[in-house]
């Protein structure tokens, strides 16, 4: 094989393989959005918020799904349905981000991550508490 | 001060190393001793501080600051050691003690004889000097008044801690981010073998010199890689044990460049072509390391792992910054220098049908999916924006897919020239055999095409590399390693297609002792046994066991979930039955109270307002407090009665019903009232709330239960679980295992090849017997 004919296929194996890849990176790409944003569009999007505690926070074992209400960054409030059990650490997860679809005014998420950040790095106010425990 | 102090020293230390060691490439030999010793200043200082650091841990000194945020009294030994580097400042501390570590073996290494000495140790003191400067910058030594100066008065002891990270509180927690860092640590040498090859513009030797490293590296990383994946599947329940998370993908990027470059070095050396490619992939796996560095201790990726990442503040965010660019800017400057002599370095043979030839596939292969692993993890850098793990399973199967054929056939293909009659005859047996094991799959299930090619191969590079190892142990020789690794590599496929395609999972509500099938099991729920944590014998935790039965056999299994005292969450562990060829594997999702009253059939009055239920018109009226006081002492106690009344009107007749319920410490338990003339319906007061009339107002939660009606009621708690079964994950166990194997067995090849090409001289007697071949 000359060294012209390798040059060809290699490329043409370049070419289709960054072609595919940017077709199904589009596919799966899945940008944060407000729930203003969610409701446009119909693709699975992000949406950064937290969660409305005053509201009714349930799990339905039947169906198994977790439904709350989640407040975005803009303020925005929407009902969310999660595919799922109470995620880890949800109850003092100062940030929830939610994956999902918006469908008749209802975020279903697939999927929840939580971050407690304050929990995991101490601060001085913890350090005086266990001050006045003394 | 004396971890401060140690660090400083270090520091200072490494700069003189680096001048020693500079002055010796320079050729002022003399110097190479000073070089020599403040390497070895400074690798005792480093070591000595993190064993410093380890004494303040295991003696509870919380007045350092970092020792008060990790650490408690209460973890067990292993735990306690591991908050070492459970934060940010001590997880730096432990890459630059292996790094110090690494180093000292690795002068020993290279000042045996003509091994580029000075110039690899300048470049691995760079790298030591920058992560003593992080250290500098951010210390596991500030006292806890340095931290928060503004909180904390001079000289404080706090008796206690706050302890450790549940989720990290547990066996794997000791091993997986050491073996990591030690993987990350030695990536540092071949990197340094390839920047000190440029320094000196002599391309030959390098690769015989780091090729056990190289193997090291993989090795090691793999092998912590995998660690992780076994903790979040057999541990923290993610119920998978790859989930293309950032974290796991920013060292997965390292560790295949560090593969691909390992094929392309073992071409250099066995006929001097891919030169230049071996130096960009050393470089690169190292400059990737620093990358993965950066993306996860910078707090960028904040949003898109389920890692917790605590924001380090800017001036670490600046020097990791720093510490890429510089070095990504001196391996550009090498190679531009160098680019005339690098120019001309073509020995690659140029025919296809070479082992040379497929080596570079294979390579190339490896690169693609380092690439499609970068590109979707680095996205959130560059946009608000992440990928779904689709995109990586569907990008990298075609490789993984190639990547088998070229691992099967490549062993079959000479360096020089390919007999393709012979060629073709030893695919034969291979060929067959993995026919027949796919048919077999076919009939116990497999049916997708692609995953059916996907078998095919992988079972191709299987047996192939199954052949040829069984024939080289016979012959007693030892470069098997790299065909265990292959074996490893393929069944670690196989069990992927399995467990991964193939996993089936079912959500199960189990009422206590009422039995459930899935799966061809039956599921009983029947109670929880409490017990104290072991890790810190502070929070209670409780096992839910769960008996499954099958054939009359039966066992339990007993799924985990607690609240931690550490972040007020439930923790929840899973359980898993291992079987030769499959997983069973429980994770609990929520345990529901029992629920005697019907949801259905339970309603919310607000005060003052009529609610149609059923054919009823009902009115909540107010409470009867009777002669207590409202949110007195009597309520505080939670031991009191309360009543509700309800105006009610079946159209016929109106009644006023109170109707009441003790509370014992709280609990409420309803008994049940009934209208006069009306015997179709049962009243139970369950609960009362006073809130805003934004939140609802005063309420009622009345339950109305219809007698005529059958209700599903659970007089039991429930347990949730999500079942499922995952074949052939022991499979891909199995794999990790003779990867790892392999590695072994070739680091200890081809050291002994080294000791036998190049003999160990005595450095201390100049030009005494320096090694010629």
């Amino acid at each position: 094989m000359t060294n012209k004919i390798k040059i060809v296929i290699a490329s043409v194996i370049v070419v289709v393989f960054i072609v595919v890849g940017f077709i199904s990176f589009m596919d799966n790409k899945v940008e944060y959005a407000s729930f203003v944003d969610a409701q446009k569009k119909h693709k699975t999007v992000e949406v950064k918020g937290t969660w409305v505690k005053e509201k009714d926070a349930k799990y339905d074992a039947a169906a198994n799904t977790f439904t709350f209400y989640m407040k975005d960054d803009n303020n925005t409030e929407m009902k969310v349905v999660f595919d799922g059990a109470k995620p880890n650490n949800f109850d003092i997860a100062t940030m929830v981000v939610a994956k999902g679809k918006v469908k008749d005014d209802t975020f279903y998420a697939k999927d929840i991550l939580t971050k407690c950040p304050s929990k995991y790095e101490g601060t001085g106010e913890d350090v005086k508490n266990t001050y006045k425990q003394q | 001060m004396i971890g401060k102090v140690l660090i400083y020293i270090s520091f200072a230390a490494s700069i003189l190393s680096m001048a020693g060691f500079f002055l010796a490439h320079s050729g002022k030999d003399k110097f190479l001793g000073m070089g020599r010793l403040f390497f070895h200043i400074t690798s005792i200082g480093i070591i000595t501080s993190a064993l410093y650091l380890l004494y303040i841990i295991l003696t509870h000194q919380f007045q350092f600051a970092y020792v008060w945020e990790q650490s408690s009294t209460d973890l067990q030994l292993p735990l306690l050691i591991s908050t070492f580097y459970a934060g940010q400042e001590g997880s730096f501390m432990l890459w630059a003690l292996f790094t110090a570590v690494i180093g000292i073996f690795l002068l020993n290494f290279v000042s045996k004889g003509d091994r580029l000495e000075p110039q690899v140790m300048l470049i691995y003191t760079l790298v030591l000097s920058f992560l003593t400067l992080i250290l500098i910058l951010k210390t596991p030594f500030h006292y806890l008044w340095e931290a928060f100066p503004k909180e904390v008065e001079f000289g404080f002891v706090p008796p206690e801690g706050r302890g450790l990270n549940p989720l990290l509180q547990n066996f794997w927690m000791s091993i997986h981010p050491p073996t990591l860092f030690i993987g990350f640590s030695s990536l540092t040498v071949p990197f340094a073998f390839a920047i000190g090859s440029l320094m000196k513009n002599e391309y030959d030797k390098w690769v015989t010199f780091s090729v056990p490293w190289i193997l090291f590296s993989g090795g090691i990383l793999g092998l912590g890689i995998m660690m992780g994946g076994y903790w979040a599947y057999g541990v923290l329940g993610w119920g998978g044990y790859w989930a293309w998370d950032p974290v796991e993908n920013s060292s997965l990027i390292p560790w295949i460049v560090n593969v691909a470059s390992l094929h392309t070095i073992l071409s250099q050396k066995k006929t001097g072509g891919y030169k230049k490619t071996n130096l960009i992939l050393s470089i690169l796996a190292f400059l990737l390391v620093l990358y993965s560095t950066f993306l996860t201790r910078s707090g960028i990726l904040g949003d898109s792992s389920v890692h917790s990442f605590v924001d380090p503040g800017a001036v670490v965010y600046l020097v990791l910054v720093i510490f890429i660019s510089s070095f990504t800017l001196i391996s550009l400057i090498a190679i531009i220098f160098r680019w005339k002599s690098l120019k001309d370095l073509r020995t690659e043979s140029s025919k296809f049908f070479t082992k040379e030839s497929f080596l570079m596939i294979g390579a190339l292969l490896l690169c693609a999916s380092a690439v499609v692993v970068f590109v979707g993890t680095s996205l959130p850098i560059v946009s608000k924006a992440t990928v779904e793990a689709d995109f990586y399973n569907k990008m990298t199967m075609p490789i993984a897919i190639f990547l088998m054929i070229t691992m099967g056939i490549s062993l079959y293909i000479e360096w020089r020239q390919t007999d393709s009659k012979k060629f073709y005859n030893n695919m034969i047996l291979p060929l067959i055999l993995s026919a027949v094991v796919t048919v077999v799959l076919i009939v116990i299930g497999l049916y997708d095409p692609l995953y059916i090619i996907f078998a095919f191969v992988s079972l191709v590079a299987f047996f192939i590399n199954a052949r040829l190892a069984v024939r080289i142990i016979r012959n007693g020789k030892m470069n098997f390693g790299g065909m265990f690794a292959h074996i490893g590599i393929a069944l670690f496929f196989l069990g992927v297609i399995g467990s991964g395609r193939y996993s089936q999972e079912t959500n199960l509500s189990l009422e206590r002792d009422i039995p459930k099938e899935a799966f061809g099991y039956k599921f009983t729920y029947v109670g929880a046994t409490p017990f104290m944590d072991p890790n810190n014998k502070r929070d209670t935790m409780y096992a839910f066991n769960v008996t499954i039965e099958q054939d009359n056999k039966e066992m339990t299994l007993r799924p985990v979930m607690f609240i931690s005292s550490f972040s007020n969450g439930v923790m929840k562990n899973p359980d898993i039955a291992n079987f030769a060829y499959k997983d069973l594997y429980i994770s609990p999702m929520s345990l529901e109270e029992p629920e005697p009253f019907p949801k259905e059939a339970t309603f919310d009055l607000k005060k003052g307002t009529v609610q149609k239920i059923y054919d009823l018109d009902v009115e909540f009226v107010d409470f009867d407090f009777g002669n207590m006081e409202k949110g007195g002492k009597e309520m505080a106690s939670g031991n009191y009665t309360l009543g509700a009344i309800l105006k009610i009107s079946d159209g016929k007749n109106s009644e006023t019903l109170n109707i009441k319920t003790a509370f014992a410490n709280g609990v409420p338990s309803p008994t049940p009232s009934m209208m006069v003339n009306n015997r179709n319906y049962e009243f139970y007061f369950l609960n009362m709330s006073v809130k805003g009339e934004e939140q609802g107002g005063t309420t009622a939660r009345v339950s109305i239960i219809d007698r005529n009606k059958n209700y599903n009621v659970s007089q039991n708690e429930t347990l949730v679980i999500e079942a499922s079964v995952k074949p052939f994950i022991s499979v891909l166990w199995t794999g990790v295992v003779l990867l790892f194997a392999g590695f072994i067995v070739s680091i200890v090849r081809r050291r002994k090849e080294i000791s036998l090409k190049f003999p160990d001289t005595v450095p201390d007697k100049k030009n005494g017997q320096k090694s010629k071949k």
